[in-house]
């Protein structure tokens, strides 16, 4: 079990920061949703908790340890990301770019062995891509290639998983899967969960908590129902009264509906 | 546990083309060794194969055959034509490895062993020597080839210091000041070509490539460099491949990439600066042995790598020997042969196979 926590961090490119001294916890067993609009920095979040960039100021603990003095290949036995459409190497087989995710539990003369391809299979029949196993990359489609970067994930057996996007090319029915599945292993195996998402009703249905970003601060965080208000989202994204509660559950959701000219109201 | 082992079995299944990878393997292995026996029996006096067998098996530790040859055969084969193919076959080794690992490294296809400056760097160092009075020259080996090498890692070393970015040292930047300090000494090598006069004849046949001064000493200056970079990039062989995802990927699963890349252009600059310095910049193995290797047997690095250093070994051999034989007794530059030989043969396998390679 592993706690992340970004305190008093300012994050960035190049000394050009995007986020100013945000804060941010994820404890084990959660699944927290990161929300707001477009160009954000919920990708850069995501960035920074995996060492791929360095803080401005500040500073990003993982499981109580500065994660500037973790090594690459520790952090990655412990902190696993599903990363937004990346471009995979054409020549690899599906079975192989998720073998990959094996890579931070194998020394430098270590081959992958019989565990780590069983886990593999495991991992590819939990995202139901097992049929995919044998294909080259290229010719599979963006929610296949998600589904697979999710199953490579899975075999790095980390113990806190970031997903930016997780869901943003999959069909109605594997967006559900993959939440499901997340919620399922954020509930059973204690996982630490960040997930990016732009669809804010899958946000608010999946999520322990939700932090919206926006203008390079936190502007809200809680429990979905006290962060996806009407209020919070026309100050965000300019949508007026959209929010409504899910006749089921009663969770807060979006349903939108055209803009009025306002010629015609008045 | 029960449940694991029956997954096992599906699994064992979903890597196929492993076996034909190890056959290959075995096969080149094989191949290179008769290859090496036959390169050594063929020349100005025809030697028998088996007569060639016999004296290099007889060389081999707790191998002893009566003597069916004469001392002058042993003194052809031993002294004369097998320094000059074991050197042909560590270059191939050198220049296909170096190139399969900068185009895993670049993730560029397009990538050869003197993207970052190491030929036009040798270039310029052996053109100066060739330039430098005669009295300067040093008995042995000579002069041509240290200058050679320090050209090449000290335009690679420039490369490198131009195209460092803080603490990272980005591909691109790397490809094109590789490119840019390439060109700027490429026309320095140009305008020394042309105004050396009476020694244009040996500057350009060293340009173009020739084992034809091979000796021991040679092969053993050589020798440490292809072998111990050879294992450090055979060592890295699965890094790479994960590193075919991206950078950032690369290290979200654990890869320190910026000490890697390190290690890894160190190892091939290294390795390919001991070849050219030696035998001249011979160019088109070191991007065509790497992708006809990937077209036959694909991209894993794991195995690329290997069969990269078998399959480079035996074309440089062979092409020396066509250098030496064809118009025997005059040599072709070997730089020649492998751009007749090999641009056919890899256009062959390109045309054959329509699936992507890279």
């Amino acid at each position: 079990m592993v706690e992340l926590k970004i305190i008093k961090a300012t994050l960035g490119y190049n000394h050009s920061p995007v986020l100013r001294e945000i804060d941010l916890e994820v404890f084990p067993g959660e699944l927290v949703g990161l929300i707001g609009p477009n160009g954000c920095g919920k990708s850069t979040v995501i960035k920074a908790l995996s060492h791929v960039i360095n803080l401005i100021s500040g500073r990003i603990t993982v499981g109580g340890q500065d994660i500037t003095s973790i090594p690459r290949r520790k952090l990655a036995c412990l902190v696993g990301v599903v990363p937004q459409l990346p471009l995979l190497p054409s020549t690899f087989t599906a079975f192989e770019i998720v073998l990959m995710g094996r890579n931070p539990h194998l020394g430098l003369f270590q081959s992958e062995g019989p565990r780590d391809r069983s886990l593999a299979y495991e991992a590819m029949e939990k995202t139901a891509t097992v049929s995919l196993a044998n294909r080259h990359v290229n010719e599979l489609s963006g929610g296949e290639i998600q589904s697979l970067l999710i199953a490579r994930v899975l075999v790095q057996e980390t113990q806190a998983i970031l997903l930016d996007e997780p869901t943003a090319n999959l069909d109605i029915g594997r967006q559900i899967d993959i939440l499901d599945l997340m919620r399922r292993l954020c509930t059973e195996n204690k996982i630490t969960a960040l997930a990016a998402l732009h669809d804010l009703n899958l946000a608010s249905q999946y999520c322990d908590r939700l932090v919206l970003i926006n203008k390079g601060r936190v502007h809200a965080e809680g429990v979905p129902s006290e962060v996806i208000t009407n209020a919070n989202v026309k100050e965000v994204y300019g949508a007026e009264n959209c929010v409504y509660t899910h006749p089921v559950n009663g969770l807060p959701t979006i349903l939108v509906s055209p803009r009025r000219a306002k010629s015609n109201k008045d | 546990m029960v449940e694991s082992h029956l997954i096992v079995q599906p699994a064992g299944n979903l890597m196929p083309g492993r076996r034909v990878r190890l056959y290959g393997l075995l096969g080149l292995g094989v191949l290179l060794v008769l290859i090496i026996a036959l390169a050594a029996s063929i020349g100005s006096v025809a030697i028998p194969l088996t007569t060639t067998f016999s004296i290099l098996a007889d060389k081999l530790p707790f191998v002893d055959i009566s003597p069916t040859w004469t001392n002058a055969m042993a003194t052809v084969i031993l002294e004369i034509r097998l320094p000059r193919v074991i050197l042909a076959g560590l270059v191939g080794i050198a220049l296909a490895i170096a190139g399969a690992t900068y185009q895993g490294l670049f993730r560029n296809p397009l990538a050869d062993p003197y993207l970052i400056g190491v030929a036009q760097g040798a270039s310029l160092g052996a053109i100066i020597g060739f330039l430098l009075p005669a009295a300067w020259q040093v008995p042995g080996f000579g002069l041509i080839p240290l200058l050679a090498f320090t050209g090449a890692l000290l335009s690679t070393a420039t490369v490198y210091l131009l195209a460092r970015v803080g603490k990272t040292l980005p591909v691109t930047t790397l490809i094109l000041a590789g490119v840019a300090l390439g060109a700027l000494l490429g026309s320095v090598v140009s305008y020394l070509i042309i105004s050396s006069g009476d020694k244009m004849h040996g500057i350009i046949f060293w340009l173009m490539g020739s084992f034809s001064l091979s000796q021991w000493s040679e092969v053993r200056i050589v020798l440490p460099y292809v072998a111990v970079g050879t294992a450090v990039i055979l060592i890295f062989a699965r890094i790479i491949n994960v590193m075919q995802l991206d950078e950032e990927q690369a290290q979200q699963l654990g890869v320190n990439v910026e000490r890697i890349k390190l290690i890894l252009l160190a190892a091939a600059t290294l390795i390919t600066a001991a070849s050219v310095s030696f035998v001249g910049t011979i160019g088109f193995v070191g991007i065509i042995i790497p992708h006809a290797v990937r077209l036959i047997w694909g991209a894993d690095y794991r195995f690329l790598l290997p069969l990269s250093v078998l399959t480079g070994a035996i074309f440089m051999i062979l092409t020396d020997l066509l250098a030496r034989t064809v118009l025997s007794p005059a040599e072709i530059p070997i730089g020649v042969i492998t751009a007749i030989c090999g641009a056919p043969f890899f256009l062959y396998l390109l045309r054959r196979r329509k699936k992507a390679i890279f």
